[in-house]
């Protein structure tokens, strides 16, 4: 109980968004976020697909081992890494209980083992691309494979944005709790209190409907002064934002030192099998 | 004489605005709904699936297209990528069935004030939404499991599983998260948060031209984009089922299966460089003719 406890105060708003501002900004010094975003794509492309095809269990582990060591080098922060464990148990757990229901017995295990294996590769790869590269580096590379301005502008304006949102949205949450009634009666399961604090989080929008309505048109605004509607659909401007893109030695050398230890474990997966 | 009807149309920063608008709320509500845990009694999931009245809420009152189109951009950048759950190609189909659901909604109402519309709008959308999610689940389990005929009763437990939850969601979700909030909330923000945007509220004298929206390259890309998805999501869900014909399928081609996989993904990598650097020649060569 007192775990739970601990940890509930833990996961409060502020913590929250420290955290969510530590995993945007807070690692771009790293080796792996110093690199191009499009050689992290690339790799990306390797180990995010390349596990569906694999039904070894010695190649996998190898890449769970590798994905792991990268996701350690980029300083991910805890929270989520711990929504991914609870994500990935919560998954596998459901499907292991579909499975049993159905008349299947304790043999799904393995396959549910390799599917959850599969799972983790995939999301520590993408841990690893997304989360290691700062906002605006994400933006640049995702416009530099020819997803649309817009699109990029908005994940670095929803990076900046959201630790304010979340502060504001927490006033307005709060401020509603101050001059509200909460329930004299928990009732059964808390449920009155948990309505209670259900209606607040959605009353709680209508005043942020209005406030950020405000703040989209001021950015819009702001954007438009400097010709922004313009800089997203001409490719010169393109161009020279992203000119500072250069696909360098480290870029090569991550790359193939990826691909050397693909060999490697796909020769040991060769020899070994688990 | 018969009124003609105005077109709503939206200038390209206004319509920025609306996507923006809605990309950072329903962005932040993910987060939130992504937090609070979910309680399940029996096979009754009471967990808030997403509060679907943002998007719902925007897209009645401002052009349903944009206002779809930034939530569903939102909840990929806010409720994946940030928390480090991006699905990779999955998430399209996600994007695909979300936008449409939402925008389908937004097109039911042409007269904001009008109660009964904004409530059959908001169930709609939502049972949209969740129907498409219903088959699409369906479909997964149907090609994903050989033979799927030759179980008994498989094939009537996940319909039924299927439409349990589908109904689930749009009686428990669609009312406590998507009606009575759109409700409380559309008649309150119409008429005040357009003028925030510097736009006309919408009322029963514009129309939307929904052939400008629902273009032929939008249907035939959507489409598409949705099959690919699909196909990717479909991977993941056949996971299991992978296994039964993995046997005989490494037993068949032995460790080439391992080698031909390898392949695959580096070819995959390989096509991907190719695009990036034709596109990259392409673009010198315009900037060269230009």
């Amino acid at each position: 109980m007192a775990a739970v406890k601990n940890f509930a105060d833990k996961i409060s708003f502020e913590q929250i968004k420290v955290e969510l501002l530590n995993t945007a900004y807070g690692n771009d010094r790293t080796l792996i976020a110093r690199l191009d975003p499009r050689t992290l794509f690339i790799w990306y492309m390797l180990f995010g697909i390349a596990p569906w095809f694999i039904y070894s269990k010695t190649i996998l582990a190898g890449l769970l081992l590798f994905v792991i060591a990268t996701t350690i080098m980029t300083r991910v922060s805890r929270l989520v890494i711990f929504i991914l464990i609870l994500g990935l148990l919560g998954e596998s757990g459901y499907m292991l209980i579909a499975a049993l229901f159905f008349g299947g017995n304790l043999s799904i295990v393995v396959p549910l083992l390799m599917l959850t294996m599969k799972l983790s590769v995939i999301s520590l790869a993408s841990m690893t691309t997304f989360c290691s590269m700062s906002p605006e580096r994400l933006g640049e590379g995702l416009m530099s494979i020819g997803v649309p301005g817009q699109v990029s502008f908005s994940i670095s304006y929803g990076y900046r944005m959201l630790p304010n949102l979340f502060d504001e949205y927490n006033h307005i949450f709060m401020s509603y709790r101050l001059r509200g009634k909460s329930p004299e009666k928990h009732g059964i399961f808390y449920w009155r209190s948990a309505a209670y604090f259900v209606r607040l989080a959605m009353k709680s929008f209508y005043p942020l409907l209005l406030s950020m309505a405000k703040r989209a048109r001021t950015t819009v605004e702001a954007l438009e002064t400097k010709g922004g509607a313009y800089a997203f659909s001409t490719p010169q401007v393109k161009k020279l934002k992203l000119a500072k893109l250069k696909i360098g030695r480290n870029d090569y050398l991550f790359l193939l030192l990826s691909l050397i230890y693909l060999v490697f474990i796909f020769i040991i997966g060769h020899y070994i099998q688990l | 004489m018969a009124q003609i009807k105005e077109r709503y149309t939206l200038t390209q920063p206004q319509k920025m605005m609306v996507f923006i608008l809605s990309m950072s709320l329903y962005g932040l509500s993910n987060m939130i709904t992504e937090l609070v845990p979910e309680f399940n009694i029996g096979p009754v999931n009471f967990s808030i699936e997403y509060f679907a009245f943002i998007p719902l809420t925007l897209c009645i009152l401002f052009h349903p297209f944009y206002a779809a189109l930034g939530a569903s951009v939102g909840e990929i950048i806010f409720g994946e990528i940030m928390l480090g759950q991006f699905g990779g190609f999955g998430e399209i189909e996600k994007l695909v069935l979300f936008t449409l659901a939402m925008c389908v909604a937004g097109l039911i109402v042409n007269n904001p004030k009008n109660k009964i519309q904004v409530g059959i709008a908001a169930i709609t959308g939502v049972a949209i939404h969740q129907f498409l999610n219903m088959i699409s689940d369906i479909m997964k389990v149907w090609i994903g499991v050989e033979d799927f005929e030759a179980v008994p009763g498989l094939p009537e437990s996940v319909v039924a599983i299927e439409g349990f939850s589908f109904l689930n969601d749009v009686l428990f979700s669609g009312i406590l998260f998507a009606l009575l909030p759109t409700l409380y909330l559309v008649p309150r923000l119409y008429g005040k948060i357009e003028p925030l945007l510097g736009m006309k509220p919408r009322d029963n004298k514009t129309s939307y031209p929904i052939s400008s929206i629902l273009t032929p390259r939008f249907i035939a890309g959507g489409i598409l984009l949705s099959a690919v998805g699909m196909g990717f999501e479909f991977l993941s869900e056949a996971g299991i089922n992978v296994f039964e014909w993995e046997a005989d399928f490494v037993d068949k081609f032995g460790n080439t299966a391992i080698f031909i996989s390898l392949a695959v993904a580096a070819a995959v990598a390989a096509l991907a460089v190719i695009l990036m650097l034709s596109a990259k020649n392409r673009n010198k060569g315009n900037a060269v003719n230009e």
